[in-house]
């Protein structure tokens, strides 16, 4: 990894939130909300251009070389403007699990289409228990001769439609490993799945004899690393969520007059409020924290990992959900924004793991130290 | 030699510190060299004339005007050898409200002393003025005497600890009941061995009594022990709560840092009576202790950026989290232990510890501004949100309902 000062990751994260505001304000989210891939192509060609795409990729491909501290930050800006895109299936986890690759001359080809936003990668990690583990693969790879082919459905898949390749989880006679797969040939079926949360696109995908790639090099260890990546990512995007739907819930109190005062003077709601502001901070702790250790490679990276796996979750999901509640009916509308953050929680409650499993993760990790 | 705050760099201040040491305290036995036991009030007289007891105050009172990252660096020294009498810019109470409030007379008259081992204790809350400390109705009058005069104290305190020790009561009393409450409230550093004074002690509900009721009847406090203005104490005694919850909010983490183990004393709970394989216990355990863990990480991000920009709203989450903390850990105690929660005494020593810290915890959430008050002061300085009304805002005191 590269050496990023203080400074660039500030001006980094300054202008990733100026282009967010320019480009994915409210009308153009909820445009990009009702499109048919559920992501901004111009947007994520002026995220490549920015080099975010490239955010965790070493520089000898093409990438920023920044480490999981980098992410964490970047993440709870597009947390805070409820970036759609597929952005942690491609640049977080396909990029994670490609850079573990020994295959150089895939990793040159690959990752560089990764920097510069011409591929997008779809991950088949899980079956449709959704459990994000081991025990959630139900994907058979098998060998005859030199061709590698795959057998079985994967569900929970971000951003499959428009993916042009799929990273595909599977069990082999060799383990666990990480397939390369053309999503365009008839033996892939993406079935799209209709969601709750309309920034979100999931698809179950059926292999039926699928031709595949194996990736060298990618082992169990290496997907364990990029699913942490992938939940330290999604812990700063809930951090950056909370936060900013607080903010506005706040102002709302402040601004809001009934029975002739400000709605925010009353203690049945302000009480709230301090406790809001309580789940908030600890979300932020959390998800920075855990960015930390792994980025310094701590041995308590794992641990705290699924800390903030479940804190900033669960606080995504109290705060927005207060949020709504706060507000009142203006709050129940669809034009207002309350609403597509308490669904990007509820989301955020089930990618990469629940709550209980990381809680059970966590006092694991405790009970081993 | 005192060196100046800028000029000594960190290493030389250790250096410095850890060599004066040597010189003077024995880390094994606690006492000064060269004694045989520990004279407490003599080694402090050392320590504070040394300027590490006070090391972020002025120079002009017993300090060395150093940051607080510096007086961090020495507390981690003196903590490290277990000299007693470190950080009292942090922990005397007494001592830093007369430093940061008091007349440069009261401070000449009271610092050294109160440095030096003469305690003090608080003398705010009344029976009928707990949350509502302004409507303190303790009672100062003003007789004429030499040194500007003095006061005549009568009414009663409550939720007073260290009483019979201190020499120095923090009271508030009122010394104007014709303008609205907080304008007519005074905070006078009184003098406790007097007569006049009765010390009662308060049989709480965890089985100890570490508090007092206070009977105070004709006794008296010099006009001169006025601490900030005459009628004036309400400002006085927001700074010195905020010392005083901040001392409270940092006791998380210093806790944490005397245990042992990096298991949680729950998991070993849970070990000891069967339940550790309970999947629900389970989640209720890493629930309580991620609580735990949030705080102490909110903590240190409240440090650092103490460190870095001087102050921290962070820190005043600290108590308010500890209420849930405490709370939560003793009802998960009580889960794992089952039934057996209804035993305790000597043969129940899990049972006991678990019905001692549940209630307990009430001393965190209702002591030092309920969390209740806490939340209102969050929301209030932190989150900029207006007031509540108050119907007695306004009104002279002496019409004020009360009861």
């Amino acid at each position: 990894m590269n050496e990023i000062s203080t400074e660039d990751r500030i001006a980094m994260r300054q202008s990733f939130a100026r282009l967010l505001e320019d480009q994915a304000g409210d009308q153009a989210l909820r445009e990009t909300m009702a499109s048919p891939h559920g992501f901004d192509e111009n947007l994520w060609k002026a995220m490549a251009e920015m080099g975010l795409l490239g955010l965790i990729i070493d520089s000898e491909y093409g990438g920023v070389g920044g480490d999981a501290q980098l992410l964490e930050d970047l993440m709870e800006e597009a947390g805070a403007h409820l970036l759609c895109s597929p952005f942690i299936s491609t640049a977080v986890l396909a990029a994670s699990l490609i850079s573990a690759s020994s295959d150089e001359s895939l990793k040159a080809e690959l990752l560089s289409s990764i920097c510069d936003g011409t591929k997008i990668f779809a991950i088949a990690a899980t079956d449709e228990s959704g459990l994000w583990t081991d025990q959630g693969i139900s994907i058979r790879g098998s060998k005859n001769g030199d061709i590698w082919t795959l057998e079985g459905t994967a569900s929970f898949v971000l951003h499959a439609e428009k993916a042009d390749q799929l990273l595909v989880f599977a069990h082999t006679d060799e383990g666990t490993r990480v397939f390369l797969v053309d999503s365009k040939t008839e033996a892939v079926e993406v079935q799209k799945l209709q969601t709750n949360d309309p920034a979100l696109r999931l698809s179950k995908v059926i292999f039926s004899a699928a031709n595949a790639q194996p990736i060298a090099g990618v082992d169990v260890t290496a997907i364990g690393t990029a699913i942490d990546l992938a939940k330290v990512a999604q812990a700063g995007e809930q951090a950056g969520g909370a936060k900013k739907i607080f903010d506005i819930t706040v102002e709302y109190l402040r601004t809001r007059y009934q029975f002739g005062r400000q709605i925010g003077s009353f203690q049945a709601l302000k009480h709230i409020a301090a406790d809001m502001l309580i789940e908030v901070e600890s979300a932020a702790s959390a998800a920075r924290h855990a960015a930390k250790m792994m980025a310094t490679g701590s041995p308590e990276a794992k641990t705290f990992v699924s800390l903030a796996a479940f804190a900033c979750a669960d606080a995504y999901r109290d705060v927005s959900a207060q949020a709504i509640q706060l507000h009142g009916g203006i709050a129940y509308t669809w034009e207002h924004p309350a609403h597509l953050y308490w669904r990007r929680a509820r989301t955020g409650l089930w990618l990469f793991g629940s709550s209980d499993q990381h809680r059970e993760e966590y006092l694991t990790c405790l009970e081993a130290a | 030699m005192v060196s100046n705050a800028a000029a000594i760099s960190d290493s030389e201040l250790t250096a410095e510190v850890e060599a004066w040491l040597d010189e003077h305290w024995d880390d094994k036995n606690r006492r000064e060299k060269g004694t045989d036991h520990l004279d407490l009030k003599s080694w402090l007289g050392k320590l504070v004339d040394a300027g590490y007891s006070v090391p972020t105050w002025s120079q002009d009172w017993f300090g060395r005007g150093y940051s607080g990252k510096q007086a961090r660096l020495i507390d981690d020294i003196l903590k490290s050898r277990n000299v007693v009498g470190r950080s009292q810019d942090r922990y005397n109470l007494g001592a830093v409200t007369v430093y940061r409030l008091g007349s440069e007379q009261l401070k000449s008259e009271l610092l050294r002393d109160m440095l030096t081992g003469s305690q003090s204790c608080l003398l705010y809350s009344e029976p009928n003025a707990g949350s509502d400390l302004a409507g303190v109705r303790t009672k100062a009058e003003w007789t004429a005497g030499p040194d500007g005069g003095e006061y005549v104290i009568n009414g009663q305190k409550v939720w007073t600890s260290n009483a019979k020790e201190a020499t120095y009561g923090m009271l508030l009393a009122r010394t104007d009941w014709d303008v609205p409450k907080h304008g007519g409230i005074s905070f006078f550093i009184f003098p406790m061995k007097q007569d006049g004074v009765d010390i009662r002690p308060i049989n709480q509900i965890t089985g100890e009594s570490e508090f007092n009721e206070i009977f105070i009847e004709n006794a008296r406090a010099p006009a001169r022990n006025i601490v900030g203005e005459l009628n004036g104490g309400w400002k006085v005694l927001q700074t010195a709560l905020a010392y005083e919850r901040l001392i409270m909010g940092e006791g998380a983490t210093e806790r944490r840092g005397k245990q042992k183990s990096s298991v949680p004393p729950l998991v070993e709970l849970a070990k000891k009576h069967g339940k550790i394989d309970d999947p629900v216990i389970r989640q209720k355990i890493a629930q309580a202790t991620a609580y735990r863990q949030l705080n102490s990480l909110n903590m240190k991000r409240a440090k650092d950026e103490i460190v870095k920009n001087g102050s921290s709203s962070l820190m005043s989450l600290g108590k308010l989290a500890m209420s849930r903390i405490q709370h939560y850990e003793a009802q998960v105690a009580a889960e794992i232990l089952g039934p057996a929660s209804l035993f305790d005494g000597e043969e129940f020593k899990d049972s006991a510890d678990m019905n001692f810290d549940s209630a307990k915890a009430y001393m965190n959430s209702i002591g030092g501004g309920s969390d209740q008050i806490q939340r209102n002061i969050i929301s209030e300085r932190i989150l900029g949100l207006p007031r509540e009304i108050e119907v007695d805002r306004n009104m002279p005191f002496r019409d004020v309902k009360s009861g």
